[in-house]
């Protein structure tokens, strides 16, 4: 009676094992085409770190005949495959060329090379950051890998932190780039201070011409997100008479839950606008 | 929907299964936790996001068989209390209302008993926030927002007399895996967890 009882409840334990793998095995990520791939290392004069950059090339891919749009992706040593594969297929989906991904690595902690100011010892480190992807990166993509050398091909994406290291570029060097995807982007950080310096640099922004997405998750209910968010939105709706601004607050998920389909979202907006 | 329905197949072939039946039936002839028929069990308890949403909960839970359970969960959930006010961003308001119903079987053992529950229902949220810095424009966002909400419950009784103590957890089965398998997903889960500890009252 006992051996049958323990012979049944091992089956019942076995079923809910490969449930659980069958779930787990379907969450792994789908790797970009390694062949169009390129991998190097570039040292920042700036702040001294060492950025594993990852670029992903369009399919086709040919620098002699054809200049390609670049979108510079921060934490690309998590969501580069997710975007690089979306890029191709919502490029594909779209009819319009591919553009190539450039993914930037951690070189220091994200929180100090996306956050603008100095609060506390992990903290500050964006205008080092900046000058790092200015003076170094964007030249090295546009020499090295054929991209279009003019800010309304170049893109900016990121998510979080790096949301607001997108709305800190939009404020302080606007020139560099022509669309802005910013995603649940940490505004509040040191009471505000990237929609003080929107607002301090309006002037010398609000003609430009720009595309910004902006998207958050509706549920991201933490107390300080979306204010700042709305605040961020009806700045550039009011005042910035050449931009296109697109918003969307994706519905019934969180800040992390809502980040891969803002990224679609924020894509194609991208392509729909080349 | 692939992998909600291996969960679910995995879940339903564990509360029928013989062997549960045979061990609570061998449990029973030796040892006497009582079979109760309705309870109600008002309690409080917390969501696993840092424990900063306080919730106040009913559970109502009918067996009309002893293996057989049926059941009703309510909260309230005052979201995000200790922090109200932060860098210039006021809440003014945050909570959320779950109303789920659910079914699934109960197990005895000598001091206790333990359901395991499929739940289903929806849950409606509400906040409001206002940008107060005083360089900036104030700026105030309202999110009002309907939701299905289901997930797997546990409840354990313990206490043989009409008055018990019971401790339930609810893992949410939304947005992970219902709403895609990415990983990222699941923090949503993991911060909507909640752990509750309530009075039961025997009513039947």
């Amino acid at each position: 009676m006992k051996t049958q009882f323990l012979k049944i409840a091992k089956s019942r334990v076995m079923l809910i094992v490969i449930a659980l793998l069958c779930v787990l095995a379907s969450c792994s990520e789908e790797v970009f085409n390694p062949a169009l791939v390129r991998e190097f290392k570039l040292q920042s004069q700036t702040n001294g770190a060492m950025y594993t950059i990852t670029v992903g090339l369009p399919s086709g891919y040919d620098p002699t005949t054809q200049k390609y749009a670049a979108i510079y992706l921060l934490d690309g040593e998590e969501d580069f495959d997710f975007v690089a594969n979306k890029c191709a297929e919502i490029s594909a989906s779209h009819a319009t060329p591919n553009a190539i991904v450039v993914g930037i690595g951690y070189g220091n902690d994200r929180s100090i090379d996306y956050t603008p100011t100095k609060v506390s010892s992990v903290t500050g480190g964006a205008p080092d950051f900046m000058e790092f992807i200015e003076d170094q990166l964007i030249p090295t993509i546009e020499k090295d890998f054929g991209a279009d050398t003019t800010r309304m091909s170049r893109a900016i994406l990121g998510h979080s932190y790096g949301g607001l290291f997108g709305a800190f570029v939009f404020t302080v060097r606007n020139k560099l780039f022509g669309n802005y995807l910013i995603l649940s982007p940490s505004l509040w950080f040191d009471n505000e201070v990237t929609l003080l310096l929107e607002k301090e640099r309006r002037s010398i922004n609000k003609d430009q011409r720009q595309q910004v997405f902006l998207g958050i998750g509706q549920m991201e209910n933490s107390g300080r997100m979306q204010a700042p968010f709305d605040a961020f939105y009806n700045a550039l709706q009011e005042n910035y008479s050449n931009t296109s601004v697109s918003r969307n607050k994706e519905k019934n998920l969180d800040h992390m839950g809502s980040k891969n389909p803002n990224i679609i979202n924020a894509l194609n907006y991208f392509f729909d606008n080349q | 929907m692939k992998t909600n329905m291996l969960l679910v197949i995995a879940f339903v072939s564990t509360i029928n299964s013989p062997a549960v039946a045979q061990a609570s039936q061998v449990a029973n002839d030796k040892l006497s936790y009582p079979y109760r028929i309705l309870t109600i069990e008002p309690g409080v308890g917390i969501h696993t996001n840092f424990g900063t949403d306080i919730l106040i909960t009913n559970l109502v839970q009918w067996n009309p068989r002893k293996h057989l359970s049926l059941a009703s969960h309510s909260s309230f959930n005052i979201n995000n209390v200790t922090q109200r006010n932060f860098n210039f961003i006021k809440t003014n308001y945050n909570y959320s209302l779950n109303q789920k119903f659910g079914a699934g079987a109960t197990i005895y053992r000598k001091k206790s008993s333990h359901s395991f529950l499929m739940m289903v229902g929806i849950k409606y949220t509400a906040f409001q926030e206002s940008l107060e810095n005083p360089d900036l424009e104030k700026v105030t966002t309202t999110i009002a927002a309907v939701s299905p909400d289901y997930g797997l419950m546990y409840s354990m009784k313990r206490g043989k007399k009409k008055y018990f103590f019971s401790y339930r957890m609810y893992v949410p089965l939304s947005p992970w895996p219902a709403k895609g398998t990415d990983m990222n997903y699941l923090d949503g889960n993991l911060n909507n967890v909640a752990l509750e500890l309530a009075l039961g009252i025997k009513l039947k």
